[in-house]
């Protein structure tokens, strides 16, 4: 190495430390800097809570059903003999087979269960189930949105109906013969369908030719059955009725009316569901208050299945104000021996009911 | 082998041109070598001058330059090289401009800090989460302002247009009409408006509403859940520590970015 590069290396390294040794220092320095402004804006801020508590608020600022919440012991007709869990997320379909095979279609498909609440098969689907019918056949005929599907015993898909509207929202289907109705919550109608799945007509929109007003469908709860008299039974929960068409639509007759009280139908948009008995009674179901009532053919209510407090659950998330407003529903079906099978989507739970 | 020799055949075929630049940077050095000597005796003398002042006994005056005529031993300080002394000491020159350098660093980072923590701060907004709010009411009670930034706010893709909205009418209403008797709400801030037969629509008035949730339970509970709780920011000041927050007992306020203030539900939200 010559010396002028020695030089050169023996006077750049101190330089170089102190100004590496400055620039520590200087860091420090800014650093300290950063940390007393951020106290100081921290210290300088607006309001850091815990001002006086204003006056507790009076009953009239309470939401209070209470007293709806319970129910009429002498009014019960059927007693729980079993309950058992669906084992779904957002379950919300409940189907009957003729020989008592329970089925229950939510998020995760569909479940089925022996008329005793033993888990059976299992059929994983990709999309939400709405609703399920049982054909004589013994194939299910399943709603999901924008689809009806027909499925076999073993789940296997025998066909998906095409030329349906896209945004269907099959929230019920009903079987009378080779035809099929279908409840479209999206669109406010039901839908008259062949054994193919070919559109036959529309039931229920607004024609003030033929003095229909039109189902009024807050929510997607929309509830069709075939009832023994040979006339379909649809509910039109907006109006808290449920209205009876021939099969070509026509209106023949309406019963039910909105109230807290028991016999009738309960918030904004009651019943969200109902099935009908060989006789032509009827049991139906509402949300809110979780109620599953009797009714004579006629709409005379005659009974409970299972009152509010037979819900629990439902009861705690409602009064919680956590129950997904849009996915909270009660549902029955009518198995052959006259039972009734209840479920809570809230609780995700089937209880079935005897009468006593 | 010398250390200057080249390495490889790279650097043997590299310019004459850059062969030449590691010299300029040498004299370049150098001269920069020398001036700082020559500061440095420069501050070495003014050291020694301080020293002189330092040593002179009390009461004795004079000018320093006198004392150093003296046979006295010269400092300790003043015997060492002068690159050698600057590094143990310090010109007070060098103390100031040090100094100065320090206050403006701590100043700058100071309004750094000061300015970064006034930036997060605005950087948020408090808002509640309609799916964990309970309806609690606390709402409108525990607002630091005298009638709360919390407000109803109407989701109207989401509302039915209910004829018996259950967030407007009293669980029982004696009718289905408009009369203060048959409104849930206790400060009449809903405002019901016929439509077509059977709808109607409802909207939300904010100078009357108190944002205790009255009308959003009802609603949640039976309907659709379109009437919910939001902060309102045209009123809300922002508090570092929400009074609501603190007293929430669902946890449902959360700090959200101001660029997305709102926690809103359904496709349509707006707080009309």
């Amino acid at each position: 190495m010559s010396e002028d590069a020695g030089h050169k290396n023996a006077s750049a390294s101190p330089q170089r430390r102190s100004f590496l040794l400055a620039a520590a220092w200087g860091g420090g320095i800014a650093g300290l800097g950063g940390l007393t402004g951020l106290t100081i804006a921290r210290l300088t801020r607006k309001q850091t809570a815990a001002p006086a508590r204003k006056p507790v608020l009076g009953d009239e600022f309470t939401y209070d059903v209470a007293r709806f919440q319970k129910s009429d012991p002498a009014l019960l007709r059927y007693q729980e003999i079993t309950r058992f869990a669906s084992g779904l997320e957002h379950a919300r379909a409940l189907a009957v087979a003729a020989d008592s095979t329970i089925v229950v279609g939510g998020s995760g498909g569909i479940h089925k269960f022996s008329a005793k609440g033993e888990a059976g098969l299992k059929i994983p689907l990709d999309q939400p189930v709405y609703s399920i019918a049982w054909r004589a056949s013994g194939e299910m005929m399943v709603g999901q949105l924008g689809k009806i599907s027909v499925l076999d015993a073993s789940g296997a898909v025998l066909a998906v109906w095409s030329g349906l509207p896209e945004n269907l929202l099959p929230t019920s289907i009903a079987l009378a013969g080779d035809l099929v109705f279908v409840a479209d919550a999206a669109n406010r109608v039901v839908l008259k369908l062949d054994a193919s799945g070919k559109k036959l007509g529309v039931i229920g929109a607004r024609d003030p030719a033929r003095n229909l007003k039109g189902f009024v469908v807050p929510s997607p709860y929309f509830c069709v059955r075939m009832a023994p008299d040979g006339l379909l039974r649809i509910a039109n929960p907006g109006e808290h009725q449920i209205e009876a068409f021939t099969l070509d639509g026509d209106l023949e007759v309406a019963w039910g009316q909105g109230s807290f009280a028991v016999a009738g139908f309960c918030g904004c948009c009651n019943p969200v569901s109902f099935d009908v008995f060989p006789d032509g009674s009827f049991v139906t179901c509402e949300k809110g208050l979780p109620r599953v009532k009797l009714y004579n053919s006629t709409g005379e209510f005659t009974g409970l299945v299972a009152g509010p407090d037979a819900f629990p659950e439902y009861l705690q998330a409602a009064n919680a104000g956590t129950t997904d407003a849009l996915g909270s529903g009660v549902y029955a079906a009518i198995d052959p021996q006259g039972r009734v099978l209840v479920l809570d989507s809230v609780s995700g739970l089937i209880r079935i009911m005897q009468r006593k | 082998m010398s250390e200057e020799a080249p390495t490889s055949a790279g650097e043997n075929q590299r310019p004459a041109g850059d062969n030449q630049r590691p010299d300029r940077e040498n004299q370049r050095d150098d001269r920069e070598n020398q001036r700082d000597d020559r500061e440095n005796q420069r501050d070495a003398g003014e050291n020694q001058r301080d020293a002189g002042e330092r040593r002179r006994p009390a009461g004795s005056v004079g000018h320093p330059a006198q004392h150093s005529s003296v046979n006295e031993p010269p400092l300790p300080s003043a015997s060492l090289p002068a690159a050698q002394f600057s590094r143990h000491a310090i010109s007070r020159r060098e103390l100031l401009k040090s100094g100065a350098r320090g206050a403006s660093l701590l100043g700058f980072g100071a309004a750094a800090g000061f300015l970064s923590g006034r930036e997060s701060k605005d950087a948020t907004r408090w808002q509640i989460d309609p799916n964990q709010c309970i309806q609690c009411g606390r709402c409108a009670t525990d607002c630091v302002l005298e009638v709360s930034a919390v407000k109803c706010v109407h989701s109207y893709g989401m509302c039915g247009y209910c004829k018996l909205c259950t967030g407007y009418f009293e669980p029982e209403p004696i009718n289905l009409d408009e009369g203060a008797e048959n409104q849930l709400c206790p400060t009449g801030a809903i405002k019901r408006e016929f439509i077509e037969d059977p709808y109607y629509e409802y909207s939300i008035n904010k100078e009357l509403c108190v944002g205790c949730g009255k009308c959003v339970k009802g609603c949640n509970m039976f309907g659709n859940g379109s009437l919910y709780l939001q902060v309102c920011h045209d009123r809300c000041i922002n508090c570092n520590i929400c009074s609501i927050a603190t007293a929430c007992p669902a946890q449902a306020f959360h700090q959200v970015p101001l660029t997305k203030p709102y926690l809103l539900r359904g496709k349509g939200a707006s707080a009309k």
